[in-house]
């Protein structure tokens, strides 16, 4: 392994500097992570405005279950969709090529990526939490919000993970969008993101279960719950949360390439490499 | 030692790269000293981009021995990029950001780059300093591909056709820069199929076909080269036939529609005869050249006869 260097924390401050100036510059990623979120939660509070919805322990309003619902959509488009499509261009086009052939160590450009992408995923959650906080009166319970936080971070990183595990499957950039979305959706209405679980048949919930989406979703909503014990953590929600995020992990980490359509045995950073033979 | 300075900044011994059934290169020597520039001339699929792939750490050699500042690249150590600078053949870039950020985010992972203002200007691209890389032409982006090559201020630089797509304003200005950078005893490993660039740019030219070195010299004696010979060619006088002419013997004779060609290895002792005849007849020989072979000429011939 290379040493650390004191300056690689000013690499890794100035790759995701740019890659937020990145997703500000394309107004597509910004409508799509930041404004999108915020149009389905209006769209859905205004619709089902004086309803209630049931969760463990009794009835909350609609808009104490939906927003952080939606939250979580907010931070899955961002996290999960971005790796996806993004490594497959950065590849396709060569960028990682590049990359590799300066100092610059992949995994700086990797971490200040995917730490940037996690950074507007949870920026768009908290803007969408800001704008029902005032429009819809959604209550925040001050001794639940660090097991939010906390839940909103994990889930973020883990599914940034499994996006860059799924991307090693895109073969060509541009069936990355299809790939990402045709996986997402299924499980957004299936993790309770659209429809809430309660009472849904054992069968969906059993398959959801498999997904980490549904425990994110059941974890994160939970914290904004009045029926939670205790200060909100999931310990259950939260392990396969954080499994999720380690599988997809080393399965990102063996099969990684750094050019689209090259098999060489140079193409994994020795340190991939060598962590692998080690365990 | 490694990472020493010395004369000797490129040596390869015996490289080869074999991608399953195909050898791509199949036993190749090189050496290249400090501050020369290196011309790898060849045919799509000779193997030209492979190995400088290997010389760059992108790839790893099937056998043979390859020495890059005395690092294998193949560890592709953090010190031995350091010290490289890579224009890939197809290489991308992040499209929003502006020329200035893309120079300015690659360089900041090197020791001592050069001022982003100092590499956007010797590559041309004063007018697109703050034009996002989208907007850029294809020439423009090449451009912008050699100005994160020499930004880092390297001591090799590997330049994989670094004109291709150019129009012959921006070739020439890059061939400036490159003399600019051979002047700061840069060592460049240049691959092109320019025959033209090979010859303005080039100390030394190896010809590369089916994966080996078909040929290794200065660009003007492999020109020369024996194999290639001159070629004469005339028009044969009005009413005068060509077996009164005083031909040599034994070249191969070509005759269509008056035009007399012939190949040989001693053009000045067989036109002799010819220049006298025509002067005691007091005619002149119309069309009379010899013609040496070009760079290019030798380069079909000996890729031909590689393939």
């Amino acid at each position: 392994m290379e040493q650390f260097r004191r300056s690689d924390l000013m690499l890794l401050r100035r790759w995701a500097l740019a890659r937020l100036i990145t997703v500000r510059r394309t107004p597509r990623a910004a409508f799509f992570t930041l404004a999108f979120p915020i149009i389905l939660l209006v769209l859905l509070n205004s619709t089902g405005k004086g309803n209630t919805v049931d969760v463990p322990g009794g009835k909350v309003d609609f808009a104490q279950y939906f927003t952080p619902s939606i939250g979580v959509y907010a931070f899955a488009v961002s996290c999960y969709v971005a790796p996806i499509f993004g490594l497959a261009t950065a590849r396709e086009l060569g960028t990682l090529k590049r990359i590799r052939g300066t100092p610059l160590s992949p995994w700086i450009y990797i971490t200040a990526w995917i730490g940037a992408t996690i950074l507007v995923g949870l920026a768009a959650t908290t803007l969408m939490f800001i704008v029902s906080i005032v429009a819809f009166g959604v209550h925040i319970y001050p001794h639940l919000l660090p097991a939010a936080i906390v839940t909103a971070i994990l889930g973020s990183a883990s599914l940034c993970a499994v996006g860059m595990a799924v991307s090693t499957f895109v073969k060509r950039a541009d069936t990355a969008p299809a790939i990402a979305n045709l996986t997402l959706f299924p499980l957004l209405f299936l993790s309770g993101v659209f429809f809430p679980l309660e009472g849904a048949p054992d069968w969906v919930v059993s398959v959801a279960s498999i997904f980490p989406l549904k425990h994110i979703v059941e974890a994160f909503t939970a914290c904004f719950s009045p029926y939670t014990q205790g200060s909100g953590f999931s310990a259950a929600n939260l392990a396969a949360i954080v499994a999720w995020g380690i599988v997809g992990m080393v399965v990102a980490v063996r099969r990684f390439r750094w050019e689209a359509g090259v098999e060489d045995d140079a193409r994994r950073p020795r340190a991939f490499r060598s962590l692998l033979q080690r365990s | 030692m490694r990472g020493v300075t010395s004369d000797v900044v490129v040596s390869v011994r015996d490289l080869r790269k074999r991608y399953g059934q195909v050898e791509a290169v199949a036993g190749v020597d090189l050496t290249i000293n400090r501050g020369e520039v290196f011309g790898l001339l060849g045919p799509n699929g000779a193997g030209k981009t492979t190995i400088v792939e290997i010389l760059e750490g992108h790839r790893s050699a099937t056998a043979g021995e390859v020495r890059v500042l005395g690092y294998d690249p193949e560890r592709r150590e953090r010190e031995f990029r350091e010290r490289i600078g890579i224009v890939p053949q197809e290489g991308g870039v992040e499209q929003v950001l502006t020329v200035r950020e893309v120079i300015d985010l690659y360089s900041a992972a090197y020791p001592h780059p050069r001022p982003v203002d100092e590499v956007v200007d010797l590559v041309g691209l004063e007018e697109k300093r703050d034009s996002r890389v989208e907007t850029l032409s294809g020439g423009q982006r090449r451009r912008l591909d050699l100005a994160l090559g020499i930004a880092s201020d390297p001591e090799v630089l590997f330049l994989d056709e670094p004109t291709t797509g150019f129009d012959p304003s921006a070739r020439r200005r890059s061939w400036e820069l490159i003399d600019r950078l051979r002047s700061l005893r840069k060592t460049i490993l240049l691959t092109t199929h320019y025959m033209e660039e090979a010859q303005r740019l080039a100390d030394r030219v190896a010809v590369i076909a089916s994966g080996r070195i078909v040929a290794e010299g200065d660009p003007s004696s492999l020109a020369g080269r024996e194999v290639g010979s001159a070629v004469v060619t005339f028009l044969r006088p009005d009413g005068v036939r060509l077996q009164e002419l005083p031909l040599p013997e034994g070249v191969e004779l070509e005759h269509s529609n008056g035009h007399v060609a012939f190949r040989t290895t001693t053009p000045t002792r067989d036109l002799e005869p010819l220049v006298l005849w025509a002067v005691r007849q007091d005619r002149e020989l119309d069309g009379l050249t010899i013609t040496r072979p070009s760079l290019e000429d030798v380069y079909l011939e000996l890729t031909d006869e590689a393939a």
